[in-house]
């Protein structure tokens, strides 16, 4: 199964972001308009879709305000599943990428394994409170009841399509043919890093709906390689640093009780 | 609208000018998309801002805000100069050959202004832009037989309109000649018979002192290019709120009754002199039955023939009791209480920093809503010591829609039931609870009383059951039968106790007053239907699927006023001789072997009338209207291209600068809308109804609505999800502007005007562009106006700023086109 994202016809009315923060009861962030419609403005572990305003100029008068989606792609071989050292991570037969929250360790690999900068972590906690990975779901609980996942269910102008896998390549196909002098003459994520389960059409350039121009050889392929090398000592680091933070927290939160104010906000500290 | 929402998949080009549908009424854009997939449908933009809907279009063409006349104007120009109007339509359907007055002059002879024009009064004697008549034996209007003759409408209109060229559109609109022309290229080409354009409008085109002049503007374009009462045409007015066509039907406004019966004034001393108001020779004939049908609703038995069915119980207009009058009296002190429901004037409000001073003159205040609103709130906003506040504020609180059962009617006039899903958290009570509690009350304070001016409320019928039943309240606006109602002849149309099918009941019936309906615009839609199953209940809460002729008006999907109809002026869908203009623009047409209309929707117009049947002049009612003629709720049955009553700023649109403008009007020297009421509270203080002037404030700016957030914010700016999406107040700077004061993206910025000043993030964006206007250069910016101290996402109030100055018809405030500076705090 998979999704089809048309950004000509995304007028950037966020209900999908909105509703999937809904659906899967993810709290709101406290956020700035720092000059941009973009809020929040970037996956975090309470922001599983987030969608990003590029304005383009072109010659003379010419202006586009595309409108990209940013959340996981459920790649076909999937590189975070490849970076895992626990096997939290997994790809399902049907399509979605899920992860196992009891297995996972916190060691934040699958971050930096994946080219989409999708998988966040739970800063805000240290490890030994439960610090985990998380990310979009692809709504298994809704699609698992015979529903369309809950981004797809609110889009009220056609732009989310939620079908099977070679039924929306072939639609898509169809729709970029029909008008060539709207689309860019190629659905993403048919092939890119193997295939995704996300796919997209667009009316401008996918490096500005901020998508990264990639290959058809799945990147778990060579971060398996990377994997088969990778010493034990650099998650030991990673879990040893986290511990870290985790301390500063709770030193920082004895302080609080104290009544003394730390200057220094959390995000800084563990980050 | 004169249309469905669905029936935008039937257009061929889709103009949205003033309104911005992908943000605001964003399910539009499915159909807009199905319009442009299934048939190569163009959706142009015209706004002053690169909207979100203008980043999904095929074609954006910038204005100056409050220039919307000039623009329209000029595609009138291109329609009549290019011969793209449908000559068929436009001599039998409209008044293009009626003659005028030859005393009527226009802007073109009288410099801006239309003949009859008094300086002292700022008002305008009528009498030249009435119709010619002549006596043959009963009064018929004269007209021409070509369109060429001098004294007709056409003539006139050609002349009028031979001004606004391309490139007035460019000097004025500050519209590169070419956009211009390439809009106008490709929505005039909608005048052929088997294509139609609609065209999308909001408060984009309503809030402005020329408001109603603009939407004029548009219905004459359509008309031209025979776009009215076509499927995939009209001109479709995107309601704000989603059920304001609700409110607006049932009469929300001072000057209404339910159904645009319209309000008697102090001129109507009795139900005579009100009836004369209703033209005889169109359906509105039926006006007086209606209003009769109306007070036996409300009035019961106390309605009789003797005391003219009650009609001194209802209050007669003798003012101005729109919006800005109500709070300049609020200002002076000479309102003492206010009741305010699901309204937010302290952030919604013109000059709203004065109106929030008005409300502090009130001895109490009543607010009904779901959250305490900057209004219920007034008293503690940021910079008030509530101890300098003596109103009493009281706050009820009210449910949200889904916590209760009821009729919504969208923008396209269609009803439908909903039924109450979730249950309302602690004390909060329907509106009709505590409406039903206030009356009680009210009928026991006056209890006994002998006084006649009491009368009202002790005959009030009022009998919905305790707790109170929505359901009963929807028989009463369908309307029943007090007794068997009988038409001319003896017989029986409905009998007694039962729901009336629908308004005809009423017209037909020998004696109106044996029905009892609150609204006739609705009558039906709580009468029995089938809902295209053979399963038969209320007709607003069927939800039947079926689609005939897969036009998408899906007849048997709860209720459209009036009669079910999809598509207002549906006669006009067919050529004069009955048969459809196109076979992909079918709606109804003609046929012969059965004598009657047929098609897929609910002909608008007498269903057994033959195209070639001709008026009687002296006939009753739509018998004064030919077969041609598809405009029933004109006494001449035609679309007006020229206005001849009805309207105070003139019978064609005439461009004017907004009360606030960089320039000097380009078109004539009468700068401003020659009829509007300036305001001139307190000019002299620091709260007051102040205009600004181009060497202060030399920015125009406008307000507007983003999807994220909701009118004044109060049920958006408190839900967590929304705050975060659109946390802060901010104004939407061009790059050159921004570079010229200094101001960086993301800067908090100081928004002035003369009536004051907010603070707000600035969003630098190569969305708002600096125009060419009259000459020199001109800087437009914009803001959202959802913001107020109340909620999680809170920031300054953007009406603030904005004038107390309203259209010249509707009173309707402009808050579209007002003059600003800006500075980096």
């Amino acid at each position: 199964m998979a999704i089809l994202f048309d950004a000509f016809k995304c007028t950037g009315c966020r209900g999908c972001q909105v509703a999937c923060k809904q659906w899967n009861d993810l709290e709101a962030e406290i956020t700035r308009n720092t000059g941009s419609y973009q809020n929040p403005p970037r996956l975090s572990a309470k922001t599983w879709l987030t969608m990003r305003f590029r304005e383009i100029e072109r010659n003379g008068d010419g202006l586009t305000w595309a409108f990209g989606r940013w959340a996981c792609m459920h790649c076909a071989h999937p590189a975070c599943v490849s970076a895992c050292p626990v096997k939290a991570l997994y790809k399902t037969p049907e399509g979605p990428v899920l992860w196992d929250k009891d297995r996972c360790i916190g060691c934040r690999y699958c971050m930096i394994a994946c080219p989409f900068e999708i998988p966040t972590f739970e800063w805000e906690k240290g490890l030994f409170e439960g610090a985990r990975i998380r990310k979009c779901t692809f709504c298994v609980d809704r699609v698992g009841a015979g529903l369309d996942p809950a981004c797809v269910h609110t889009c009220t102008t056609g732009a989310l399509r939620f079908g099977d896998r070679d039924e929306l390549i072939a639609q898509a196909e169809a729709r970029i043919q029909s008008q060539p002098e709207r689309y860019v003459q190629h659905v993403y994520g048919k092939e890119e890093t193997g295939g995704t389960s996300l796919l997209y059409i667009s009316h401008v350039p996918f490096k500005e709906l901020g998508l990264p121009t990639l290959g058809t050889t799945p990147i778990q392929e060579r971060a398996e390689d990377a994997m088969f090398a990778t010493p034990w000592a650099v998650i030991g680091l990673v879990t040893g640093l986290s511990g870290v933070a985790w301390l500063v927290r709770r030193r920082q939160e004895m302080m609080r009780r104290k009544g003394q104010s730390s200057e220094q906000g959390d995000k800084e500290t563990s980050s | 609208m004169t249309n469905d929402w669905v029936d935008v998949k039937n257009s061929d080009c889709v103009l949205v000018i003033g309104a911005n549908p992908a943000e605001n009424h964003p399910a539009s854009i499915a159909w807009i998309n199905t319009a442009r997939d299934e048939q190569g449908a163009k959706l142009i933009v015209v706004d002053p801002r690169f909207t979100r809907t203008a980043a999904t279009s095929d074609l954006y063409c910038s204005l100056r805000s409050g220039t919307d006349i000039v623009f329209l104007g000029g595609l009138i120009n291109y329609t009549l100069q290019n011969r793209l109007y449908n000559e068929e339509y436009v001599k039998y359907y409209t008044n293009a050959l009626t003659l005028i007055h030859p005393d009527f002059k226009g802007p073109v002879d009288l410099d801006g202004l239309f003949s009859g024009y008094d300086h002292e009064t700022r008002s305008y004697d009528t009498t030249s832009w009435q119709y010619q008549t002549e006596e043959q034996p009963v009064t018929v209007v004269k007209r021409a037989t070509s369109l060429d003759d001098p004294n007709c409408v056409f003539a006139h209109l050609k002349k009028h309109y031979a001004r606004y060229t391309p490139e007035v559109v460019e000097r004025i609109c500050g519209t590169p000649k070419d956009k211009f022309l390439q809009v106008a290229e490709l929505f005039c080409a909608t005048g052929v018979p088997d294509k139609t354009g609609t065209i999308f409008y909001a408060m984009g085109q309503t809030q402005h002192t020329v408001g109603t002049q603009n939407v004029r503007s548009m219905a004459m374009l359509q008309l031209l290019l025979g776009n009215i009462g076509l499927p995939g045409g009209g001109v479709n007015a995107l309601r704000g709120e989603s059920n304001v066509q609700g409110s607006t039907d049932m009469a929300l406004l001072y000057h209404d009754l339910p159904g645009y019966l319209g309000c008697p004034t102090d001129k109507h001393g009795n139900l005579e002199a009100y009836s004369a108001k209703f033209a005889t020779t169109s359906y509105w004939a039926n006006g007086p039955a209606f209003f009769i049908s109306l007070m036996k609703a409300w009035f019961g038995d106390a309605a009789t023939k003797d005391n003219d069915y009650a009609y001194h119980y209802v209050p007669k207009v003798s003012g101005d009791y729109s919006w800005i009058s109500l709070f300049e009296a609020l200002y002076q002190g000479t309102i003492k209480g206010l009741v305010c429901m699901g309204q937010n004037p302290a952030v919604s409000g013109p000059n709203a920093r004065m109106e929030r001073k008005a409300l502090g003159n009130l001895d109490w205040l009543v607010v009904m809503d779901l959250f305490e609103t900057e209004t219920a709130s007034f008293w503690k906003a940021p910079g008030i010591a509530p101890a300098d506040i003596q109103t009493e504020v009281f706050l009820l609180p009210a449910v949200d829609a889904i916590e209760k059962a009821g009729s919504i009617v969208t923008s396209g006039r269609r009803m439908q039931w909903r039924p109450k899903v979730a249950e309302s958290p602690g004390e909060a009570m329907e509106d009709i609870w505590t409406l039903d509690r206030l009356v009680k009350a009210l009928k026991d304070v006056y209890a006994g009383s002998t006084e006649a001016k009491d009368r009202p409320i002790l005959d009030l019928v009022w009998d919905y059951g305790d707790p109170p039943d929505v359901e009963l309240v929807a028989r009463e606006i369908n309307g029943y039968a007090l007794e068997d109602v009988k038409d001319a002849s003896g017989e029986v149309l409905v009998n007694k106790g039962e729901a009336i099918p629908g308004f005809s009941t009423i017209a037909k019936a020998a004696d109106p007053s044996t029905t009892a309906c609150g609204n006739w615009l609705y009558s039906g839609y709580f009468a029995p239907a089938d809902d295209g199953s053979g399963v038969t209940m209320p007709a607003v809460k069927r939800r039947g699927q079926k689609d005939p002729g897969e036009m998408g008006f899906y007849p048997y999907w709860g209720f459209t006023w009036p009669a079910n109809r999809r598509v207002l002026y549906n006669r006009a869908s067919a050529r004069p001789d009955g048969t459809p203009w196109a076979e992909n623009k079918k709606v109804i047409w003609w046929d012969e072997e059965a004598g009657k209309w047929t098609g897929y929707d609910v002909p608008d117009f007498s269903a057994t009338k033959p195209p070639d049947a001709e008026a009687d002049p002296a006939g009753a009612g739509l018998d004064a209207h030919s077969g041609t003629d598809p405009f029933i709720m004109k006494p001449d049955g035609k679309g007006w291209l020229f206005a001849p009553s009805g309207l105070n700023d003139g019978p064609f649109p005439e461009h004017y600068e907004p009360l606030e403008s960089p320039i000097q009007n380009p078109l004539s020297s009468v700068q401003n809308n020659p009829v509007i009421t300036v305001y001139d509270t307190a000019t002299d203080e620091e709260i007051g109804d102040r205009v600004g002037s181009a060497d202060k404030f030399p920015i125009i700016c406008t307000t507007y609505r983003v999807c994220e957030q909701w009118q004044t914010g109060s049920m958006s700016r408190t839900l967590p999800w929304l705050a975060e999406v659109q946390p802060d107040m901010f104004v939407e700077i061009g790059k050159e502007l921004a570079e010229q004061k200094g101001i960086e993206n993301g800067d908090e910025v100081i928004v002035t005007s003369a009536r004051g000043e907010i603070r707000a993030v600035a969003l630098v964006t190569p969305r708002w562009r600096p125009m060419n206007v009259n000459g020199g250069k001109v800087h437009q910016i914009g803001m959202v106006w959802h913001f107020g101290w109340q909620g999680l996402a809170t920031g300054d109030i953007a009406n603030d700023l904005t004038p107390h100055v309203g259209d010249a018809n509707t009173r309707i405030p402009e808050y579209k086109a007002f003059l600003v500076d800006v500075r980096k705090a």
